[in-house]
């Protein structure tokens, strides 16, 4: 996912922000995970996205966001829902979850002294970002799934 | 049972979250490691960089396409009858002489000014999720692209290399938020600051009180010690918008860069700067009217018969 958001995705001009596949991949997948291994998925997800040669802000950042989220997403709001997750459930959930990702990076790195550029510049990527992760939902969302349960054992399921 | 559960998760969490943080210092402390590891993964990367980008150059500005398509109408009309002296270029790949056109651009530029310079394809960007405006060539240390070396364009300034590997590099975009560079305006060679804000937005800042602007002001790099990272006398941008507001120790403005930063295919690196400073030699010319031929008759009287 990672190489093909590298590779492919980040060449797209968008016409409004960016999209990153990666991270509502990354929340529609955590949304279905079991806690334990979704904070070590967190961390991993977090490390991958921070191998990324383009990005300014230092080494880490991703990691403690994602390693962040992941918690929270698989406990308290995993919590909150229904146990059978409906697509439009895990459309919001993934378009929010993004978005607060983009931002608590943003926050983060402005304490670590990042430059992050302008309200308005800021403001466009994230709405950007959400965007086109409920526009693209009913493409990725099934994808997700599908490849979820493929991940799982006969017991498991 | 359930409870224990929940404690094995925090523990975890926690100790995860200590590693990043870990991470961050190591990272902020400059260890090497860490950005070895990024240039390891630029290095995988590149190729894969590379597939895509051939793979993707017809589509990637499809929305752009998409939302000039209005416009590109009405020259649907002017664009039939150059048409047909079009054709026999079609040979080529359009692709491959949007490339080219950037290219020479660039050489024309960089022979002005006699920059040495290697010239290289873009073969991605920086995208969501890292709030920075960057771009990677398809050359790297084994075309002799070093770290801190400016990157041109047909039209002037696109930005500072950031990092290398052997056949890629990292370029740091001039619309980056954390871009400044020393420029000088055309002429009056009073200096400033520019900031660069994402988008393709750009700030100046006067150095001095006395340093004035005015819209329409050409803006040129004013060059660093050893020419890196900016050579002097690239065209930068040019002046759009005065503050004017009182309470300003200097005076401010908007800038429009020379340069469209989201239709770059080919750039060039400065190598080498034979030329020294080539002051505003590289300020943009305007275009010149076609003269206009006007013929006056003065009838003559013809004799009475």
């Amino acid at each position: 996912m990672f190489l093909f958001q590298e590779a492919l995705l980040d060449r797209i001009d968008f016409f409004v922000g960016g999209f990153s596949l990666y991270l509502a991949f990354f929340m529609a997948w955590i949304m279905q995970d079991e806690r334990n291994s979704a904070v070590t998925t967190g961390f991993i997800a977090g490390f991958i996205l921070d191998l990324s040669p383009t990005l300014e802000a230092p080494f880490g950042l991703w990691t403690l966001v994602l390693t962040g989220m992941s918690y929270i997403l698989a406990t308290n709001v995993r919590a909150a829902l229904d146990s059978e997750l409906s697509p439009v459930v895990m459309t919001a959930v993934t378009v929010f979850g993004s978005s607060i990702a983009l931002i608590l990076f943003l926050l983060f790195g402005t304490i670590l002294g990042q430059d992050v550029g302008s309200g308005a510049y800021v403001t466009q990527e994230i709405i950007g970002n959400a965007l086109w992760a409920l526009l693209l939902s009913p493409i990725y969302i099934p994808v997700t799934i599908a490849l979820y349960r493929g991940t799982l054992t006969a017991r498991n399921r | 049972m359930a409870n224990r559960g929940t404690n094995r998760t925090r523990l975890l969490w926690v100790s995860l979250l200590v590693t990043s943080l870990f991470l961050i210092t190591l990272d902020l402390r400059g260890v090497s490691l860490i950005s070895s590891i990024r240039n390891g993964t630029q290095s995988f990367l590149a190729p894969i960089q590379r597939v895509g980008s051939n793979f993707l150059s017809p589509i990637s500005n499809l929305f752009e396409d998409i939302t000039n398509l209005g416009r590109t109408k009405s020259k649907i009309d002017a664009l039939r009858a150059e048409n047909e002296s079009l054709k026999s270029q079609l040979i080529l790949n359009e692709n491959a002489v949007g490339e080219l056109e950037q290219l020479k651009g660039v050489l024309d530029l960089a022979g002005k000014a006699r920059f040495k310079v290697v010239s290289a394809r873009v073969i991605s960007k920086g995208g969501t999720g890292t709030f920075g405006e960057t771009i990677v060539l398809d050359s790297g240390t084994n075309a002799g692209i070093k770290r801190d070396m400016t990157v041109i364009a047909a039209s002037g300034l696109v930005g500072v290399v950031k990092s290398t590997t052997a056949t890629s590099a990292v370029v740091l975009l001039m619309s980056d938020p954390s871009f400044r560079i020393g420029v000088r305006v055309a002429g009056s060679q009073d200096m400033g600051i520019l900031s660069g804000e994402g988008e393709g937005k750009f700030s100046l800042r006067m150095l001095s009180a006395t340093g004035q602007i005015k819209t329409g002001d050409v803006l040129l790099s004013r060059g660093s010690s050893g020419d890196k990272p900016f050579v002097p006398g690239v065209p930068v941008g040019k002046v759009i918008t005065v503050d004017n507001a009182t309470g300003q120790l200097t005076k401010q403005g908007r800038v429009q860069g020379f340069v469209d930063l989201n239709a770059l295919g080919v750039v060039s690196v400065v190598i080498g700067n034979i030329g020294g400073n080539p002051g505003d030699a590289l300020v943009p010319q305007a275009p010149r009217p076609a003269p206009t031929v006007t013929i006056f008759v003065t009838p003559t009287p013809t004799a009475k018969e």
